[in-house]
């Protein structure tokens, strides 16, 4: 079954046909990803899983330009990823991606509106004009009251809410997330599925990485990965759909 | 390109690294201080000579034993030389028609004077002048009147002196015609001086002044005094001729032979002054280059510094690589916080070299002159010195790749 053909609701964001990565290492190579062809649209909500090692995060770091294919062609908004230089990469990665890691990966020694404008910054985005979106990016993931505190002064998950919101904070056309949930509780985590739940259901694309079938529940469509291939490639037909929206109040696509 | 965050995040970094900063943050303020303060003091000295070698005009010239500036390697030849005496100074009296004056002082240092009971300490300036010195000098008399060419040439015991000496020894007397008392030599008061301060750290009110005849028999007789003669030419354009006037008669004067070399120097007031500007000039120059050494060897360790900081912030470079900065923010952030640390060094380098020669100055009694040049010499220094130093950190933090360095422990 491919689903490529049942979500035709245009051209695709991501364009990925046959790519591979390989590494060397000495003088053996390391096939992190074989060949894999992928489109992903508009308003796309994935879950890619598979056992460690099958090249999740590999893809994961094609797809968000924080690196390149070795073989294969990537087409992003029609524009040949693989041709690009570092710059033209860092461009790409500010203007139509936003990352969540594992890891939260927040600027410790800055306040988390901080951290949210770090992007505008990049951006080239005025000081007044920053503070204002940052600010919404902080009320959408839930907290306006927490700007001021720097990350070691907040919760795993309140954490994982800023990198969300700096992830939002440039309206990207995706959102990528490494195991957002896997250095959380999993109540906490549940509450960060509920919040891209939220974002989803406002218009956004999100690619997230998992191990825990809980959390891939959420996805419209779920990918398995296995040894550096896609194994399977599914509609999601219980995908969880909440409309709790006690923790988020306002989640708007910007 | 957000600065402010750079210039902070450079604070911090000395708030980490305390003791590595801190030695070079110490070695970039000793290269600037260097700098500043001798380039400070250096042009006040120049100030303070200058407008002293000015007073005297420029049509002025001096008749001396050996060198003033000499460093070189020919001392043997200057030490033979056969002093400059009295008779010398007598003689280009009577024989140089183009001239203004003619004139020369003899000058002991640490003497005591003494009046009846009273004494000063043991630090009074003994002169032995002639009756042209006033003029020459620019030295005025409140009280009494100066030397005149009888005084001088029956070596009378006469004596001129300085307000401090009458503030000690004389507070509620008049001293004209007075008798004081120089290691048992007495003295008649005939004149005050005028209250002049100092001069290049030389005070001028804490003196006593006698005809030099008088000078040169008791306290030049254990040697033969060294004079140092100043003539004044009638005009700027007389000048060569009077020198070469002055010349013939020191030659013929000392005995010289056609062919034998000239056995003392002759000097304008502005060779003078040039070659004092130029050995002044070599001072700064030296204080620069020491400075400029220390200010390398501290660039070697803001290097380090930002080398050890680009690697603990490994994974910071990752995340802004992530959400989008492209190479030459990274570069601009490292250079900028490179800068930001030279800048800090050099303005405890600046503070302290303008209170270091605040401090000389004051000694030398002489008015500080703000070096504003070197002062911005210094920033611009500085400023190279964290461009060239933290290139290479910085470089190296641009360059990284955005995934290794996010994966970085
Ligand atoms: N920089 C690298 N150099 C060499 N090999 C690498 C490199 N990065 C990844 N690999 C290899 O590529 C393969 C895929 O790695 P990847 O990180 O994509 O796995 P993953 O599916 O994300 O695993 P996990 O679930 O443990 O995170 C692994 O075998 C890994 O060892
Ligand atoms: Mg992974």
């Amino acid at each position: 079954m491919d689903l490529n053909e049942e979500n035709k609701n245009g051209k695709p964001i991501i364009d990925i046909e046959h790519i591979a990565k390989i590494y060397q290492m000495g003088s053996e190579f390391v096939h992190a990803i074989r060949d894999i062809t992928l489109k992903i649209y508009k308003n796309d909500y994935l879950a890619i899983m598979g056992p460690s090692g099958s090249g999740k995060s590999t893809l994961m770091n094609i797809i968000g330009c924080l690196d390149t294919p070795t073989k294969g062609k990537y087409l992003f908004k029609d524009m040949d990823v693989s041709e690009m230089t570092d710059n033209d990469l860092a461009s790409i990665r500010n203007k139509e991606i936003g990352f969540v890691f594992q890891t939260f990966n927040l600027l410790a020694r800055s306040s988390s509106l901080k951290n949210v404008e770090l992007p505008l910054i990049y951006a080239g985005v005025g000081k007044s004009e920053r503070d204002d979106r940052a600010m919404k990016a902080m009320e959408n993931v839930g907290l306006a009251d927490r700007v001021n505190h720097k990350p070691n002064e907040l919760s795993g998950g309140q954490r994982q809410r800023v990198a969300i919101a700096r992830a939002l904070v440039t309206e990207p056309s995706i959102i990528l997330a490494d195991e957002p949930t896997g250095n959380l509780d999993s109540k906490t985590g549940l509450e960060i599925m509920n919040l891209f739940n939220e974002l989803w259901k406002a218009g956004n694309t999100i690619i997230v990485v998992t191990h825990e079938e809980e959390v891939a529940r959420f996805a419209k469509r779920i990918i398995k990965l296995r040894d550096g291939l896609i194994e399977n490639d599914s509609f999601n037909h219980h995908q969880r759909i909440t409309n709790d929206t006690s923790t988020t109040s306002s989640v708007t696509n910007q | 390109m957000n600065i402010g965050e750079s210039i902070t995040q450079a604070f911090d970094s000395v708030r980490m690294n305390k003791l590595r900063t801190f030695l070079t943050l110490l070695s970039i303020s000793i290269g600037v201080f260097a700098i500043i303060g001798a380039g400070s003091l250096v042009d006040s000295i120049n100030s303070s000579v200058f407008s002293e070698m000015e007073a005297l005009g420029r049509n002025s010239f001096f008749i001396y034993r050996v060198p003033v500036l000499e460093m070189g390697h020919s001392w043997r030849k200057y030490a033979k030389r056969k002093p400059i005496t009295y008779t010398v100074l007598k003689e280009l009296k009577k024989e140089l028609t183009l001239v203004d004056f003619v004139t020369a002082h003899g000058f002991s240092m640490a003497n005591t004077i003494e009046y009846g009971e009273n004494e000063t300490d043991p630090d009074v300036n003994l002169m032995g002048v002639d009756e042209n010195f006033f003029a020459a000098q620019n030295v005025g008399i409140t009280k009494g009147r100066p030397f005149t060419a009888e005084d001088i040439d029956f070596n009378r015991n006469f004596a001129v002196i300085g307000n401090d000496i009458v503030v000690k020894l004389f507070p509620n007397i008049d001293p004209i015609g007075k008798r004081i008392k120089i290691k048992n030599h007495s003295y008649t008061v005939i004149g005050v001086l005028e209250t002049k301060g100092a001069v290049l750290g030389e005070p001028q009110d804490n003196r006593v002044i006698i005809p030099l005849t008088e000078f040169l028999r008791y306290y030049a007789s254990m040697w033969e005094y060294d004079l140092f003669i100043t003539i004044k030419a009638v005009d700027y354009e007389s000048l060569d001729d009077a020198i070469d006037e002055a010349i013939g008669t020191m030659r013929s004067v000392r005995n010289l032979k056609p062919w034998q070399e000239n056995d003392f120097e002759v000097e304008t007031n502005e060779s003078l002054t040039e070659q004092f500007a130029s050995f002044t000039g070599f001072l700064s120059y030296f204080g620069a280059f020491s400075g400029l050494i220390a200010l390398i060897a501290a660039g070697v360790g803001i290097m380090n510094i930002m080398l050890v900081s680009v690697k603990e912030r490994t994974r910071e470079i990752g995340i802004r690589k992530a959400v989008g900065a492209k190479r030459r923010w990274i570069l601009y952030q490292f250079i900028i916080e490179a800068i930001t640390l030279c800048q800090i060094g050099g303005f405890i380098g600046i503070v302290m070299g303008l209170v270091a020669s605040a401090f000389f100055g004051s000694l030398m009694n002489i008015n500080l002159i703000l070096p504003y040049s070197w002062v911005i010499f210094s920033i611009v220094i500085c400023t190279l010195l964290g461009i060239i130093f933290g290139a290479y950190p910085a470089w190296k933090a641009a360059k990284l790749d955005p995934i290794d360095a996010l994966r970085y422990e």
